[in-house]
């Protein structure tokens, strides 16, 4: 008996095929039993080796999987349309070693609750983002094999060394300034770190498709720059985001957030953009202590108007993103690919 | 600052009656008297419906795809 139904076909089926096999490749040198943790920790939402349940993932909100390689394939196919694809998914694959290991080490310092570390647990979970950080490296240095240009080669590693840096500086100041009072924080502070993480990531991405296309230096700052943007407006997307749905989940009783979220950020004390911004109006979330009804609203309006401000500066770095977009593409229209995983009309 | 500039009006509309309401009947005329920047312009109008009628931001990973 045939099945007439027919899922919608991605526009980006092809290089997640072409990007699967390369990763596939690529892990299997690994012991089996470090290779099965390495390949749950690639089937998490948004990674390359992610599956929705209805095995119709185009269809779901949010991102394709494999979304940050395809960033990658994607910059250096806008670059040089002809480019050998073993070289860009190489490349792109070093893309989501980098963030699926960065990923892990957020979840564990952060205590979440997420389904990887459930499974993994925290042990295995940092063992498998040592493996990860060595496999970014591992891909890029298997440019060799093409007879890739030495300096080219190290171009990328220096690259991805100077990205891990940033990231790995930007979480720390993030787990130090847990220990601050949100008061003493402020908007600028706070967005230099989410530069500093999330916009060293997505940097990482688009600059690395830049460079292995052969994009001149000023081609490449540009789509650098994009990259810590849309990095940004990334990181305050999904910090007024947690923080608004945390909120939905309030115990009225008691006035805060209901035990058993994934995300724990507030409960440890992240000062996120939101909360930062609500300190400044109102007495800070992270007291715990008993607040009268009037202290509850008030405080709950500051959370509000924190979360508000905080997606509308998001907005803003986006469209700072999208104006350089919009120059470069009078000169070079983008692929409609391109577009789309960035969500640029 | 265009950060200072967003912060400033999203607590002036939530803190301000007059001014949400005016926002609800003619978006277009605040926008225009305020003398935003065309890119800020372009998020409030974004920010708008959100801020005057839903009290809910827009759906997480709006900024990315799908949008």
């Amino acid at each position: 008996m045939s099945d007439d139904t027919q899922l919608p076909v991605s526009p980006f089926a092809a290089r997640q095929q072409v990007l699967r096999e390369r990763l596939h490749l690529l892990i299997s040198m690994l012991h089996p039993a470090l290779r099965v943790d390495v390949e749950r920790a690639f089937a998490e939402r948004g990674k390359l080796l992610f599956q929705s349940p209805n095995d119709s993932s185009d269809t779901d909100a949010g991102n394709p999987p494999g979304s940050w390689p395809l960033l990658t394939m994607l910059v250096a196919q806008h670059f040089s349309p002809g480019i050998d694809t073993t070289l860009a998914a190489s490349v792109a694959i070093a893309t989501e070693c980098f963030v699926c290991a960065l990923d892990l080490l957020d979840d564990v310092e952060d205590e979440d609750r997420t389904a990887v570390i459930g499974e993994l647990g925290a042990a295995r979970a940092l063992n498998v983002s040592t493996t990860l950080l060595a496999l970014a490296q591992r891909a890029i240095l298997s440019l060799t094999l093409l007879h890739i240009d030495a300096q080219l080669i190290l171009r990328l590693l220096d690259t991805l060394q100077e990205s891990t840096l940033v990231a790995t500086a930007g979480q720390h100041r993030d787990l130090l300034a847990e220990r601050r009072e949100a008061s003493d924080l402020t908007r600028e502070e706070c967005v230099e770190i989410a530069a500093a993480k999330a916009g060293a990531i997505m940097r990482l991405a688009c600059l690395s498709g830049a460079i292995c296309a052969g994009a001149t230096e000023a081609e490449r700052a540009e789509f650098a720059e994009i990259g810590e943007l849309l990095g940004i407006a990334h990181q305050l997307d999904n910090d007024s985001h947690d923080l608004y749905y945390l909120l939905q989940s309030v115990d009225t009783s008691s006035g805060m957030p209901a035990e058993g979220s994934a995300k724990t950020d507030l409960a440890r004390g992240k000062k996120t953009l939101p909360v930062v911004l609500a300190s400044s109006m109102s007495t800070p979330l992270q007291e715990r202590r008993e607040l009268s009804d009037g202290e509850k609203q008030e405080y709950r309006r500051a959370l509000d108007e924190g979360i508000m401000t905080t997606w509308g500066i998001s907005l803003l770095y986006r469209e700072r993103a999208y104006d350089l977009l919009r120059a470069i593409s009078l000169r070079s229209p983008l692929a409609p690919e391109l577009s789309l995983l960035l969500g640029f009309k | 600052m265009e950060e200072r500039v967003i912060q400033d009006f999203v607590h002036r509309v939530t803190t301000d009656e007059v001014l949400r309401k005016e926002l609800v009947s003619d978006p277009d005329g605040v926008i225009m008297r305020e003398g935003f920047s065309p890119r800020v312009a372009r998020v409030v109008l974004r920010l708008t419906p959100h801020l005057t009628i839903h009290g809910s931001i827009g759906a997480p990973g709006c900024w990315w795809n799908r949008c």
